[in-house]
């Protein structure tokens, strides 16, 4: 009976066994047919996929350089460059976290970011406001020389801002804003607002007229299409602006050193100090660098559904 | 949403308003209470306390942080509030400030060259309306008042000056092998080839630095200048009235390429020089076994050494001053300097300028070191160690005369002399290259 038993149990797991391995086979050749499609895919990809490889290698090498650099010492960084470094890993006498040290502990450099802030917000919201107006109307609604009051703005891109700098002091000085915060979103809004205006023009007169004049039948003013329908729309365009406007002020160095001065420091004049009278501390740079990245990182994580979106923002309309 | 972005703009509104007074940061702006704020020798007799001068120039950070300590017995006696505001970007700033109308009320450039500009324009104001010529001789060399002057006006009072003739050694292994500092040019060769017998490298010569390259070069030629020639010969030269085309400056190319185009004296060979920067220059001496003996370059290189490089007679480097080369020229240093012009005029610019011409204006940057005074009043006292041995090269010179290359046109000073230097470096046909840089110097 015993043995009985044990037959039948081994019957058994042969026949288990048996029905696995044709499993097994079945599986495996699914599996193949699977497997070559995909080789296929694969090989199909090589070319496009080494070509994203390099490319990506080709621009990230410079910040991965830079990354190094910063964790390296002075002295490290003045004998030897970056990949030496890194082949040589277990050197850990050039390793310091002193140039984020620097950096991070500089006098002022607290006060530097919310002054940054303070001056790229504003500097951020009050161009793309005007601009959204702006394009609404030049869009939207009728009244003598609106193409060319359009062309104008879309003329005044081609100015570059250097050529207003001394002009502009001059106003400021006789207005004693210069070296003030109002002074500074100004100027941000000023040379911002051609790009911002024609980038929302795209999106907004891409609206389908149809929507317009339906909420139009219904009793819609002007002001209450532009709150309830127009600016809802936008919300991509106006997102993918505040991200070119928000990196453009925060990396802003020219505008802040001729209009707000380094009296009152922000990131990038505090950074541009911290080099010293004859760029003898250049080597806190590469940890500045990273530094002062992590705010335009945040934002552009945080808004980058918006970003791609909005990058196609009026790219369909002819 | 809506409440969001309302809360974010009251927020905004918020702290546009208290934060310029919360963080005003960097630059603080004290307001001191003087206890008696005539009883001082700067205001003439008056109170000025409550009223500001702003001072705009080149230097930053801790050279400003520097000049600020040298500031606060002034602001202390007077109550007047003296602000600096210092960026690396000053000689274009200045001149976008001064043309939109915001000059400072004092501005302290680097180089003469541009303030001669500003002056020609009519920006910078007469110091002789202020002082009398017997208060400025009797507080600086009459080299600098002479370079002070722009036609027959004083443009501005010397603050800051720095020692160029000097050459870097590491001094342990001048002691290991013997060899003595020298005193002549000759005995200065005759050591550079007792090194390649050694077996050492003599000279790190670097002159990389970006759009600036070539300013070394011009440095070492002014000071072989001044050591072949009387000064009057090197002031043409300034002047233009004698050509870089001259058997004079020949002869101080020459020498110097004598030591430049030699492979066996520099680090890394003749065309080494022109890729290193010139920041790097003092590394190769400070190395374990040093890579190279010597380095001339000016005092404010000691900035870039690497951390913890022990600078002295018994450190890891020291100078000496470059040696003369013809005794009858004496002993003549090349120097550079910061100099403060007035642009705007109101009785506390004229007590701060007061005090910016003596030298106990300079006492509280001197003992933080990497300072040397100009004024003819400052104390040898004051100095720390390293400092003074520059202030006595000063003080020994038989001849002080300005950097050349600041004190040219900028389109030569800055711009055809150092390409000219380095399109020589590269080996480029000389004859040319000095035709050329002739031509290009405004007359």
């Amino acid at each position: 009976m015993a043995q009985n038993t044990a037959t039948q149990q081994q019957e058994h797991a042969e026949g288990l066994a048996a029905r696995e391995s044709e499993l097994r086979h079945a599986a495996g050749a699914r599996g193949s047919i699977l497997g070559s499609m995909k080789a296929k895919r694969i090989i199909g990809g090589i070319p496009v996929r080494i070509f994203v490889i390099v490319i990506l290698a080709i621009w990230t090498l410079p910040t991965m350089g830079l990354l190094v650099s910063s964790f390296r010492t002075q002295t490290a960084i003045q004998q030897s460059g970056w990949w030496v470094g890194l082949f040589n890993f277990t050197n850990f006498e050039q390793w310091t976290l002193a140039n984020y040290d620097r950096v991070l502990t500089a006098d002022g450099m607290a006060g530097a970011f919310f002054n940054s802030i303070l001056i790229t917000l504003p500097a951020t919201v009050i161009p793309i406001t005007m601009a959204a107006f702006a394009a609404y109307a030049v869009s939207w609604m009728k009244f003598p020389g609106r193409q060319f009051l359009f062309v104008m703005i879309v003329g005044l891109l081609i100015v570059p801002l250097q050529m207003a700098l001394i002009p502009v002091l001059r106003v400021y000085t006789a207005n004693n804003i210069s070296g003030t915060f109002v002074g500074m979103w100004l100027a941000h809004t000023g040379f911002g607002l051609p790009l911002a205006t024609y980038i929302m023009y795209g999106y907004i007169s891409g609206i389908p007229k149809s929507i317009l004049e339906s909420a139009y039948a219904d009793g819609a003013t002007p002001w209450m299409l532009f709150t309830r329908l127009i600016l809802p729309l936008s919300v991509p365009a106006i997102a993918s602006f505040a991200i070119f406007q928000f990196l453009w002020v925060w990396n802003d160095l020219l505008v802040a050193l001729v209009f707000f001065g380094t009296r009152r420091p922000i990131v990038t004049t505090r950074l541009a100090e911290l080099v010293g009278s004859r760029g003898q501390s250049w080597h806190v740079l590469t940890s500045g660098a990273f530094v002062t990245m992590i705010v335009p990182l945040i934002i552009f994580f945080s808004m980058q559904r918006y970003f791609v979106r909005g990058m196609m923002a009026g790219s369909v309309k002819g | 949403m809506k409440n969001v972005a309302k809360l974010f703009l009251a927020v905004m509104v918020l702290l546009a308003f208290t934060a310029p007074v919360v963080f005003g940061g960097g630059a603080a702006e004290p307001t001191v209470e003087a206890t008696n704020p005539t009883g001082n020798p700067w205001t003439d007799g008056q109170d000025l306390s409550g009223t500001e001068v702003n001072i705009f120039g080149a230097f930053v950070d801790e050279d400003a942080s520097r000049f600020r300590t040298a500031m606060a017995p002034f602001i202390e006696e007077t109550g007047i509030n003296v602000v600096y505001e210092g960026s690396g970007d000053f000689e274009s700033l200045i001149t976008v400030r001064t043309e939109g109308g915001d000059p400072p009320d004092i501005a302290a450039f680097p180089q003469p060259g541009l303030m001669r500009d500003l002056h020609s324009q009519g920006y910078i104001l007469n110091v002789l309306d202020w002082f009398d010529m017997s208060f400025l001789e009797q507080q600086y060399n009459p080299g600098w008042i002479a370079d002070s002057m722009v036609d027959d006006e004083v443009a501005g009072v010397w603050y800051r000056a720095s020692v160029k003739s000097l050459v870097w050694y590491p001094p342990r292994v001048f002691a290991a092998q013997g060899y003595e500092i020298p005193e002549t040019w000759d005995e200065l060769l005759a050591l550079s080839d007792q090194m390649v017998a050694d077996g050492f490298t003599p000279w790190s010569i670097a002159i990389e630095s970006a759009g600036a390259t070539g300013w070394v070069a011009t440095d070492w030629l002014e000071d072989i200048m001044l050591r072949i020639h009387p000064p009057e010969v090197y002031d043409d030269w300034v002047a233009g009235d004698l050509g870089f085309d001259s058997p004079e400056f020949r002869e101080a190319l020459d020498i110097m390429l004598e030591i430049w185009f030699n492979d066996d004296y520099v680090l890394g060979g003749t065309s080494s020089i022109l890729t290193v920067p010139f920041g790097d220059g003092p590394a190769p001496l400070v190395t374990d076994p040093p890579q190279a003996l010597m380095h001339r370059q000016a005092s404010f290189i000691t900035g870039f050494m690497p951390d913890g490089t022990d600078i002295g007679p018994d450190g890891d480097v020291n100078f000496f001053y470059l040696p003369p080369i013809d005794p009858a020229m004496g002993s003549p240093v090349l120097t550079a300097g910061d100099i403060m012009s007035p642009m705007r005029d109101r009785p506390e610019i004229r007590a701060v300028l007061r005090y910016l011409a003596h030298g106990e204006s300079t006492r509280g940057w001197l003992e933080q070191g990497g300072f040397v005074a100009p004024h003819e009043d400052a104390s040898l006292d004051w100095y720390p160690g390293l400092d003074r041995g520059y202030a006595e090269i000063l003080l020994n010179a038989d001849v002080v005369r300005f950097d050349a290359s600041d004190l040219m046109p900028g389109v030569v000073g800055a711009g055809s002399f150092w390409t000219g230097m380095v399109d020589i470096v590269s080996g480029e046909d000389i004859d040319s290259v000095l035709a050329e840089i002739d031509e290009s110097f405004p007359r």
